[in-house]
């Protein structure tokens, strides 16, 4: 035996006989020690696990504090020095029109209710191109300017983002593989258009482990009429533990499932039960040796904590006043941009991944879905949330350690879709989504487009290189963060993925 | 030196401490090699292993083959590597041990040999290297791809000579013995029965069978507790649920739109498949290709429902054919995994790269699922699409489809034929009169020309161009009223072949956009040939479980110790190629597949040879003398603590509480689940929950929708129905601590345990709180378990106030909650 915590290796010899009831405690002492080191590899001093398992021989267990306890999602060091620690995902779920929003192209308004010129489109499949929707080019009716010192263009639908365009990075040249709603979110959030992979904040989890205790390392918080398209899937882990999959919080009623004590029961009996499971647990690992029920312990202690942190985090009340009126949340309901603000307390809270979802940007034209009146709706709902968000990180000192992503699962075709009104289809060779913090570089415009808006001509970055810069801000090669699955080492950036150190400031 | 014994020394965690230890109790463990070394036993073995694949037959690295000895002498680039130079080592010596200056470690990339392998070659080059002078050259062959030999179970040490309980344990005793690790005793008789219990049925026992096992002493009590148990309909059940997962089983159809589906007659099947101990040849055949069987049953249809649950992709603008190939894809990636545990799926879109299966001999697998009537939409393209129908008495409806193609045929022939005619009119139409009609897929539908539109749409827009039309309304109405039948009858996915196959062809890089060379079915090179001229899927089904087939018996035993043991034989179960474990045990192995044919492919002759073995019967107490040793548990001195599968946990406390409903079988229910989980998905959808029988029924019943599965099952890893899953993770998170504390449904359950141990039991505290642990744990409380919850009910007695009955039930409430919460409830001991 070479660990060094070991007794002598003779005081073990053979098979424990029948009437052996409780291992020497120096042995659970250090086989529980062991357990920390190798599966939490979280290193731990002078713990008195010894004592505490002598404790429980005499039937009077104490409570363990929580740091004793071995836990899988404890903070895990960065391959590299990382530029961000937490990242803040803005969903635009179903595509927001990157030419209503920030990729203006006047040549496109110029050749309004034109045919497509064939050499944008040679070799090229169009989602729905076989419907009778028009194949017309169509320009913007949206009013452009320019804004801040690096002069970026954003539409009049975006008040609010354009005056902090100098806090942000803009790239106008991203491009993805799918095009239906669901696979193209899947694959934006996993790298891969087929269900059952791990989603790029299970990665993270995975990955870094959580600065947070007392709340999960990812949570989504969702916003808008429904759902967005795939549903759990797009915080899924996949083939990953469950304990790195999304939490959903939810906008109305308890923020987690089963998180409120049980009706009927007090805060006092639900702490009483939870201790008696917790001493009876403790009685049974003595017993049995096995240090999976350390880890039940201590997954039920964080569930108590949870329990009182969670409340404590959706209560706004202790927000002043003028922090809501910069998010302008108006009144306790669920809305974009109370999820914003949420988002920012998650971080400080030390939540790793939390991603927003705000529906509905898919718009083709149909009722509900027109460029036109739903399309400003859905702007005004996010554009001073978002605006918000930015502003108060960098206030509070935030957001050079947290990245903030902005965008859609693809963006929209520079041709016009006629149904009852006129919109846009999905388009994956160019759209436009923007970072701001964790290291990016403040007031930058990465990649072009065609005149048109057909084609990244310049810059392209690709989902997979999203992917692999992500993790490269967060201090992960994406080469190097590998799970064994089914044979294979599987990663968030499958085979492809080239890190673009273009958006690091 | 048996073979096993080459496994034994690579570490599954990396780790300078364990390849020290590791090599540590080689040399303590095995006996040094005594001279002479014999070549072809001893040394040529390893070469052949461990070399041969790159310096053999198939690869001459470095222009070097290793496969005979007399290559050796001849040597590669580097000349001989049997020579020593005066005072220094050979070639051989060198790169084996890896201190050659310029020529890697070998073997290259992979772990080093064991240090007594290498010293036995040491030996046997400074012997001068004898060998045979007419020599057959070694060939590589990776042990999967090799049909198992039935080996004779090897002799134990007298120490171990009273411990076996059948010859399995002789080969886990040998391993032990060499290991010189002593087995763990028998775990005690609760334990057991508890273990058993849920092992064979996925139920604890009640406090009644506990007390009658306890009693019974005679010496066969076990063998017969085994026997009953393995007659009880629950056996069907617990042992369906892995089933199922490899079948990825559910009850909607996956992708955004996730509408619900009926195929539970399928999970029905494998329930009674397993507890009429159907033989496993005969299972496989049936689900792979019961449709093609002559004369075919309806059960030997149902059974086909195994390749039907596949998603079906119901979104708009979709290319059909794009998912119905995705389907086929899914067919032949569930099959390798499910049936040869090869990652069948990576040759997609290149050669495996690591095991012998070509793109084409994918592509070749592929045909044979190919052919079947479903399309990718789930939509009504073709007679018959895979669905049998069943009528108000539960017998096939077959005419139903046919029916209801029919009249769809003849309506379609009818827009054919108007079709000029109505698309005048909708040209000619004012937009003012478009705008006018008050449902906005109406107007869509007008919008598009009478070609394009979809068949619904042509039944919306036909009777305003031809309101007087004489055939119309009768057709459409009689489509309506069979549409109608349609949704409420009872039905199963089923497969179905098109008379003629489709050409099937080679997809390049997988992308069913870029079709290549045309292939025909057939299976892999590298396993045994299928012999028949045309073959179909039944072919492929016999081939599938041919008694010399390499892999699906073994794969088959695998999975199943796999639930014994917590891991496999073959730890991954899901890779038996080159990537995968090798086994643990690989004579085991192989005995146990020939045991399962030998027995007429009989699975609970399978369980119970494995349940009555001794090594089963171990206790699972961690061992402090294995923990550096054998961390892992691999050698099997003690049993394992498992947490219950998802439904179990359940089914767990739904029989602790006294709550469960045993009824077999039927649709899907709804037990209550919490708010807004549904809307969770793209499309809300509703659950409304069961009320009556089926709100307690096991959790093998609940609908399971894929997009938005009950998150109580979810939260404790049940499958999720997208792929083939062959192990479920064993999680442990702070989720599942909230719900078993706050789910409703646990409350549910506590408040029923909390009557029941009131009105089972006489007015008590000491005698309440031991039943309390008989429903949960089976076991009675120790003294420290007895007093530390005797004090939390005097605790919650006293701190509540109110009615006395009130407050009792509140205190044994507390109570139940606790036990239902802990570790040991919720796990196999």
């Amino acid at each position: 035996m070479s660990a060094p915590f070991s007794p002598s290796p003779t005081a073990h010899p053979g098979v424990p006989s029948e009437g052996f009831l409780l291992p020497d405690p120096v042995w659970l002492a250090h086989r529980t020690r062991r357990h920390f080191l190798s599966r939490c590899a979280v290193g731990l001093g002078g713990i008195a696990l010894a004592s505490l398992a002598d404790a429980a021989r005499l039937g009077a267990a104490p409570a363990p504090s929580a740091a004793d306890l071995p836990n899988p999602l404890a903070p895990r060091p960065p391959h590299f020095r990382a530029r961000a620690k937490n990242v803040i995902y803005l969903f635009m779920a179903g595509g927001p029109s990157q030419l209503e929003l920030f990729d203006y192209k006047p040549k496109l308004v110029a050749l309004n209710g034109q045919p497509i010129p064939a050499s944008f489109i040679e070799g090229k499949r169009f989602a729905f191109m076989d419907t009778s929707h028009g194949t017309k080019l169509m320009g913007t009716r949206r009013q452009f300017a320019q804004h801040g010192r690096s002069g970026a263009w954003v539409s009049e639908l975006f008040p609010h983002t354009a005056g902090i365009v100098d806090d942000l990075t803009i790239v106008k040249s991203c491009q993805a593989t799918l095009f239906n709603h669901a696979p193209a979110k899947l694959f934006m959030n996993t790298g891969s258009g087929q269900f059952g992979r791990p989603s790029m904040g299970s990665w993270l989890s995975y990955g870094l482990g959580s600065e947070c205790q007392d709340l999960p390392g990812f949570v989504v918080l969702q916003s808008g009429p429904r759902g967005p398209r795939g549903g759990a899937v797009n915080w899924g882990s996949g083939f990953l533990p469950t304990t790195y999959q999304g939490v959903p919080f939810r906008g109305t009623g308890e923020p987690i499932l089963n998180l409120t004590t049980p009706e009927g029961i007090a805060a006092d009996r639900q702490r009483q039960t939870i201790d008696a499971i917790r001493d009876l647990n403790l009685q049974r690992a003595v017993a049995t040796g096995d240090p999976e029920i350390l880890t039940r312990i201590a997954a039920y202690e964080m569930a108590s904590r949870m329990q009182s942190s969670g409340p404590e985090l959706i209560d706004l009340s202790r927000e002043s006043p003028a922090t809501l009126k910069l998010y302008g949340i108006e009144d306790g309901r669920p809305s974009f941009a109370r999820n914003c603000l949420l988002a920012r307390r998650l971080v400080e809270r030390g939540v790793r991944f939390v991603q927003l979802y705000h529906t509905n940007w898919d718009s083709h034209g149909g009722p509900g879905e027109n460029l036109q009146s739903d399309f400003e709706k859905v702007c005004r709902e996010v554009d001073q949330g978002q605006a918000a968000l930015v502003q108060d990180l960098k206030a509070r000192g935030l957001l050079q350690d947290t990245l903030v992503i902005w965008g859609g699962e693809f963006g929209r075709t520079p041709m016009g879709e006629n149904r009852d009104t006129t919109g846009r289809n999905h388009h994956i060779d160019a759209f436009t989504m923007w970072f701001a913090g964790g290291g990016t570089k403040a007031g930058a415009i990465i990649g072009e487009t065609d005149e048109l808006g057909f084609n990244a001509v310049a810059d392209p970055l690709h989902v997979h290189d999203l992917h692999a810069t992500l993790l490269h801000l967060l201090g992960l090669d994406h080469t190097r963060l590998t799970f064994r699955f089914q044979g294979r080492d599987f990663r968030l950036t499958d085979v492809h993925g080239k890190v673009m150190t273009k958006l690091f400031a | 030196m048996t073979a096993s014994a080459l496994y034994l020394r690579r570490p599954a965690i990396p780790g300078r401490a364990l390849l020290v230890l590791g090599s540590l109790l080689d040399l303590a463990a095995l006996p040094l090699p005594a001279a002479p070394v014999d070549y072809l036993h001893e040394i040529k073995p390893l070469l052949t292993q461990h070399c041969v694949r790159c310096h053999g037959e198939q690869k001459e690295e470095g222009g070097l083959r290793v496969d005979t000895a007399a290559s050796m002498h001849l040597g590669g680039a580097s000349g001989s590597i049997l020579r020593r130079p005066a005072g220094r080592e050979s070639l051989l010596e060198q790169v084996l041990a890896g201190t050659h200056e310029d020529i890697p470690a070998m073997p290259y990339k992979k772990p080093r040999l064991a240090a007594e392998e290498i010293a036995r070659i040491r030996a046997w080059v400074a012997d001068g290297a004898p060998a045979p002078e007419r020599e057959e050259p070694g060939r590589w062959e990776h042990w999967a791809f090799v049909p198992p030999r039935r080996p004779s179970p090897p002799p134990l040490p007298a120490s171990l000579a009273g411990w076996p309980r059948n010859d399995l344990d002789r080969f886990i005793g040998a391993r032990l013995a060499a290991a010189g690790i002593s087995p763990s005793p028998e775990a005690d008789r609760i334990t057991l029965l508890r273990r058993i219990s849920l092992d064979l049925t996925g139920l604890p026992p009640t406090p009644d069978e506990v007390s009658a096992f306890v009693a019974d002493q005679a010496p066969a009590a076990f063998e017969r507790l085994v026997d009953r148990l393995l007659t009880s309909p629950h056996y069907g059940e617990r042992w369906a649920r892995p089933w199922l997962d490899a079948a990825r089983y559910a009850d909607s159809n996956g992708y955004s739109i996730d509408a619900p589906r009926q195929i539970w007659k399928y999970r029905d099947w494998v329930v009674a498949a397993f507890n009429r101990d159907l033989p496993f040849n005969q299972f496989v055949i049936e689900q792979l290709a019961g449709d093609l069987l002559p004369q075919p049953t309806v059960e030997q249809r149902i059974a086909t429902g195994f390749n039907r649950n596949t998603q079906i992709n119901q979104e708009g603008g979709i290319d059909p054919e794009q998912f119905r190939i995705e389907s086929v894809l899914d067919r032949v990636n569930t099959y390798g995994t499910v049936f040869l545990g090869l990652t069948l799926s990576c040759a997609q879109c290149h050669d495996h790269k690591f095991d012998p299966i070509s793109q084409t001999e994918y592509y070749r697998l592929y045909a044979f699922f190919n052919n079947s009537v479903d399309d990718g939409h789930g939509d009504r393209r073709s007679r018959s699409t895979g669905v049998l129908h069943f009528d108000a008495d539960g017998r096939p409806d077959d005419r139903l489809e046919a029916e209801l193609a029919e009249t769809r045929e003849q309506l379609e022939a009818l827009f054919e034929q108007q079709g000029t005619t109505v698309e005048a009119w909708r040209r000619a139409l004012p937009p003012e009169q478009r705008r006018k009609h008050a449902s906005a897929s109406l107007r869509a539908a007008l919008d598009v020309e009478w070609a394009r539109q979809s068949f619904n749409q042509r039944r919306a827009v036909f009777p305003l161009a031809r309101p007087e039309d004489p055939a119309f309304k009768a057709l459409n109405d009689r489509y309506g009223t069979l549409t109608r039948r349609e949704g409420k009858a009872v039905s199963t996915l089923v497969m179905e072949e098109l008379p003629e196959p489709r050409p099937s062809v080679v997809f390049i890089k997988g992308d069913f956009t870029r079709p290549g060379a045309p292939v025909t079915p057939g299976t892999p090179a590298v396993l045994p040939p299928l012999r028949a001229e045309k073959p179909n899927r039944l072919d492929l089904a016999r081939w599938t479980v041919d008694a010399n087939h390499p892999l699906t018996a073994r794969v088959l035993v695998n999975r199943v110790w796999q639930q014994y043991f917590g891991r496999g034989l073959v730890e991954t179960e899901n890779d038996f190629g080159s990537q995968g474990t090798p086994p643990s045990h690989p004579e085991l192995l192989d005995w146990l597949a020939s045991e399962l044919i030998a027995r007429g492919w009989s699975l609970k002759a399978l369980h119970r040879l494995i349940v009555t073995s001794a090594t089963y019967r171990q206790a699972s107490r961690v061992r402090p003398d294995l923990e550096t040793i054998d961390p892992l548990n691999r050698l099997l001195a003690r049993q394992s603590r498992l947490r219950l599968d998802a439904e179990i946990v359940r089914d767990a406390a739904l029989r602790a509480s006294g709550l469960l409903v045993p009824t077999l079988g039927g649709p899907p229910v709804f037990p209550p689940q919490p708010d807004g989980v549904m809307s969770l998905g793209q499309v809300k959808r509703e659950w409304k929950p069961s009320t009556g029988p089926d709100r307690h029924r096991r959790g093998l019943y609940t609908h399971f929708w894929r997009a938005t599965p009950h998150p109580a099952l979810a939260v404790f890893d049940a499958a999720d129905g997208f792929s083939a899953c062959t192990r479920r993770l064993r999680s442990n998170t702070p989720l599942q601590a909230l719900t078993l504390l706050n789910d409703r449904q646990f409350v549910e359950f506590a408040e029923a345990l909390a009557r029941r141990i009131q009105s089972e039991v006489p007015d008590d505290l000491g005698a309440r709180i031991d039943f309390a642990f008989r429903c949960c744990l089976a076991r009675p409380p120790s003294e420290a378990e007895k007093s530390r919850v005797a004090e939390l009910y005097q605790q919650q007695l006293t701190a509540t106030a109110g009615e006395e009955t009130a407050r009792r039930q509140a205190a044994w409430l507390t109570v139940a909650r606790v036990l239902l919460n802990l570790d040991e409830t919720i796990t196999r001991e």
